[in-house]
């Protein structure tokens, strides 16, 4: 029912058509993609505010966003993250699809004008952008940064990630350092804006009823004639010397366990699919072995939970304890993640986790913006599969290839916050 | 009997109704070319009917209560429904709210096997001072993750600042203090009372046909006998309990929310004070706004500023929320802008401008199965249509606002909650 079709729009820029009739709502989106870089991070960041801020022809934030408003409560969404050792900024607009706009209003068609607006022709002052735009949108990223403190949850995984890979690109950060983005003025802005626009490498993706010749026309001219090209790689550490241990003290009623893992690096789908179930054998879902045994059986904590990241080959298992668990917890994962590397998976937690996973593959399909991330991350790793046909792959990995993933992971850093 | 078929012409949207003799009402909407389905079964039984009138008996029960009977649904005689789930891949879920509790799944194969573990699973409970034991370590580390959660305090804090009498000022999960005194009988009480049939309310939504729910709602489900229960609710005065609330936790970002509580009698609101509420918050305090604006330009919020409305059986309310490193500066802004309004009213392009917000909104809750699911789950539980604010949004006028908004934001009926920095 949705077809995928890619073309190379010119070096370096490819632009994606999901054509989809079942939604009310329209996407378009741009991701640009650069090596993760101390110098230019925390500009990449800052960028994809001030971008979505305002642009020449809505000059501020009032303005453009009550052209969003009129255009049915349409939205633009920049994201920042890492994939491995590159930093991804995103652009994407989404609003109402043309068919149920009232007064036949053009929407997708403004909305795809309106993400080229903010991307090549945006408010600029002397030249710059406006400093009182990058003052303003530094004040609000330095808090978000800060606010990531607030989730103790997240605070620890990031804590944990950050020390684990302190040697790597990794660490930086999405939004790069609090610092680096004090420290950012109009120029560094405005010239990150020209590097990121002219050198990164550019998916654009556009999902929905809406034909795309016109949007994609326009990306095409704005994009072509410049060589760009994406140069860096991720860095997978394979093997660890020795487990680092961190532990921060706070004023909190539960203390966090977080334990880092280094994995293997998938070469391909089936790799990557055999990682996945791998973590959700062990902790990814309620049937897990760390959910049925941590949480279930000794009942040390809510949630005890892994997660495995394939673009950078690490595995994240975290859990909420009392202070006075933190050591059983630990250990109780040990023991779990050494029965997974011995081959202790019963061909029920196998199937239950091929189940879960297949489930997680289709139900993807029912979402734009998931739907927009899924394929997003098979072009960006070479791969040509969609939901269901990598569903269809699931059924074929088998356990010998899960525990042979298993046997690779190693322990790395122990982080874990005490509370007082 | 036969499902009754339900249409909204301007989405293209229709789904199905009956009630099946069991007691159970059953809404099913079919979405064409989707590939999962998303179901839901609910019982208007949440944390604030912690004291209710049972086949005459008064029952009052400790905070808490709803949300561990929740958690102790999940496991039957046989184990835990995870692991059944488990087999049909389903992704399985639930989840207690204030006025309601809810069991939930989302699956793309085997949906008739799916529904029946979600069938079985609120028909058999199975409660013994073992298995309530067990879980009072879970839901305790539950309990103190939400202490450590800044918007959870913050919200929670607010809600005591406001209310005097009404149990929405009690945390759903409860206390460590209060869920130990949670007996097997308890839960037994409560499940009897409120998880009869004629409580509840199933809606299905996605790949699916009404009539394979029908066929296994059938196979599946005993007929109950109405029971009468009611919840009590004691009388809540209109003015908020105090004005201002802190609490300091290690945040690095001062978080506040600021409610303005309203008159509430004993129902629901009606689509069409929703609409105008949702208008108003838009034009006053939106992206597009004028607040938002002077907000933003003093450095006063940031992206994570927002407004919810908040309403129930005996509860309404206005919430202002957000990061600030100024709370009460936010606040006096706020309140003095709601001033302004309140003798201004609401700009004609404004209206025009939030009310655009509003339309689109309505028609982005038909994409996703989840939103499909819970807005008629809602409307079944509040007596509002499914497909009333679509019919209605072109038909609201800028007086409608202006009328609506004279029931709302009284400056001098506000409370503030903040959560401060540690340091």
């Amino acid at each position: 029912m949705s077809g995928w079709e890619r073309k190379q729009l010119c070096d370096g820029v490819g632009f994606s058509y999901i054509a989809d009739m079942r939604f009310k709502k329209g996407r378009i989106g741009a991701t640009l993609i650069t090596p993760l870089s101390r110098k230019t991070a925390a500009a990449n960041a800052l960028l994809s505010f001030v971008l979505t801020r305002s642009c020449r022809n809505y000059p501020d934030f009032t303005a453009l966003n009550r052209k969003l408003n009129d255009l049915f409560g349409a939205a633009l969404y920049p994201s920042v993250y890492r994939r491995g050792d590159f930093q991804m900024i995103g652009l994407s607009a989404a609003g109402l699809d043309d068919r149920y706009a009232p007064q036949g209003k053009n929407v997708s068609g403004e909305l795809a004008e309106l993400l080229c607006e903010i991307m090549f022709d945006p408010k600029l002052v002397n030249g710059r952008f406006d400093p009182a735009d990058v003052e303003q949108e530094k004040r609000q990223l330095i808090e978000t940064i800060d606010a990531e403190y607030n989730d103790k949850r997240t605070y620890a995984i990031n804590r944990c990630t950050e020390n684990m890979c302190r040697e790597e690109l990794f660490s930086i950060g999405r939004f790069g350092s609090r610092e680096d983005v004090e420290a950012l003025t109009t120029d560094s802005v405005y010239e990150a804006w020209k590097v990121l626009l002219d050198q990164s490498e550019v998916e654009l993706m556009m999902l929905g009823s809406a034909s795309p010749d016109t949007a994609m026309e326009r990306f095409r001219k704005q994009f072509e004639s410049k060589p760009r090209k994406c140069v860096g790689q991720t860095k997978f550490v394979a093997k660890v010397d020795e487990v680092k241990r961190i532990v921060e003290t706070d004023e909190i009623a539960q203390s966090k366990l977080v334990m880092g893992y280094r994995c293997a690096h998938p070469q391909n789908m089936q790799e990557r699919i055999a990682s996945g179930l791998m973590s959700a054998v062990l902790g990814a879902t309620p049937t897990s072995k760390l959910f049925l045994n941590v949480r279930e059986k000794q009942s040390l904590c809510y949630y005890c939970s892994s997660m495995v990241d394939n673009d950078k080959g690490i595995m994240i298992v975290d859990s909420g304890v009392e202070t006075k668990n933190i050591e059983k917890t630990e250990n109780a994962v040990t023991e779990q993640i050494n029965l997974l590397k011995n081959g202790v998976i019963s061909e029920e937690e196998l199937e239950n986790a091929k189940l879960a996973i297949k489930n997680a593959y289709i139900a993807s399909m029912d979402s734009l913006a998931a739907m927009q991330s899924y394929y997003l991350s098979m072009v960006l790793s070479g791969e040509n599969y969609s939901p269901r046909e990598a569903a269809a792959l699931v059924d074929g990995v088998t356990k010998d290839q899960v525990v042979a993933f298993a046997k690779q992971i190693q322990l790395d850093t122990v982080f874990s916050l005490i509370g007082n | 009997m036969s499902f009754t078929e339900i249409k909204n012409e301007r989405f293209g949207e229709k789904y199905y109704t009956l009630r099946h003799p069991s007691g159970l009402t059953i809404m099913v909407c079919p979405k064409e070319g989707f590939e999962s389905t998303y179901a839901v079964i609910g019982t208007r039984f949440g944390s604030v009917n912690s004291e209710f009138v049972h086949n005459g008996v008064k029952v009052k029960v400790p905070d808490g209560t709803a949300h561990y009977l929740e958690h102790k649904l999940f496991e039957s005689e046989e184990g835990d429904a995870f692991a059944l789930y488990a087999k049909t891949g389903a992704s399985a879920n639930a989840y207690t709210a204030f006025d309601v509790t809810c069991y939930l799944f989302l699956c793309t194969d085997q949906f008739d096997e799916s529904l029946r573990i979600l069938f079985d699973l609120i028909q058999s409970p199975y409660f013994t001072d073992e298995t309530v034991a067990k879980e009072q370590g879970i839901i305790g580390q539950e309990i103190k993750m939400y202490e450590d959660n800044p918007e959870w305090r913050v919200t929670m804090n607010l809600l005591q600042a406001m209310y005097q009498n009404h149990p929405i000022n009690i945390d759903i999960a409860g206390s460590v203090e209060s869920i130990a005194e949670i007996t097997p009988e308890i839960l037994f009480e409560c499940y009897h009372s409120y998880y009869n049939l004629n409580n509840m309310v199933l809606c299905v939504a996605g790949d699916v046909d009404p009539d394979t729910v029908l066929r296994i709602a059938d196979e599946k489900l005993k007929i109950n006998e109405p029971v009468q229960v009611e919840s009590v609710f004691p009388d809540e005065p209109y003015e908020v309990k105090q004005t201002l609330v802190e609490q300091c936790l290690p945040v690095a970002v001062p978080q506040f929310s600021l409610g303005f509580k309203e008159n509430a009698p004993k129902n629901y609101a009606s689509t069409k004070q929703l609409l105008c509420t949702n208008i108003i918050l838009e034009a006053f305090a939106g992206t597009g706004s004028a607040l938002y604006r002077k907000l933003l330009d003093l450095d006063l919020i940031n992206s994570s500023f927002g407004t919810e409305y908040m309403e129930g059986n005996g509860y309404r309310a206005v919430i202002f929320e957000g990061e600030t490193r100024a709370p009460q500066e936010v606040a006096a802004i706020i309140k003095e802008e709601v001033r302004r309004l309140h003798q201004t009213g609401i700009a004609p392009t404004d209206f025009d401008n939030a009310k655009a917000v509003a339309y689109g909104k309505i028609a982005y809750g038909f994409d996703s199965t989840y939103s499909i699911a819970s807005e008629m789950l809602n409307a079944a539980f509040t007596g509002r249509g499914v497909y009333e604010a679509a019919e209605l949004i072109e038909s609201i006028t800028l007086d409608d606002v202006n009328q609506r908004l004279k029931e709302q934001l009284d400056p001098d009926n506000c409370s503030l909650s903040v959560i401060n920095s540690i340091s």
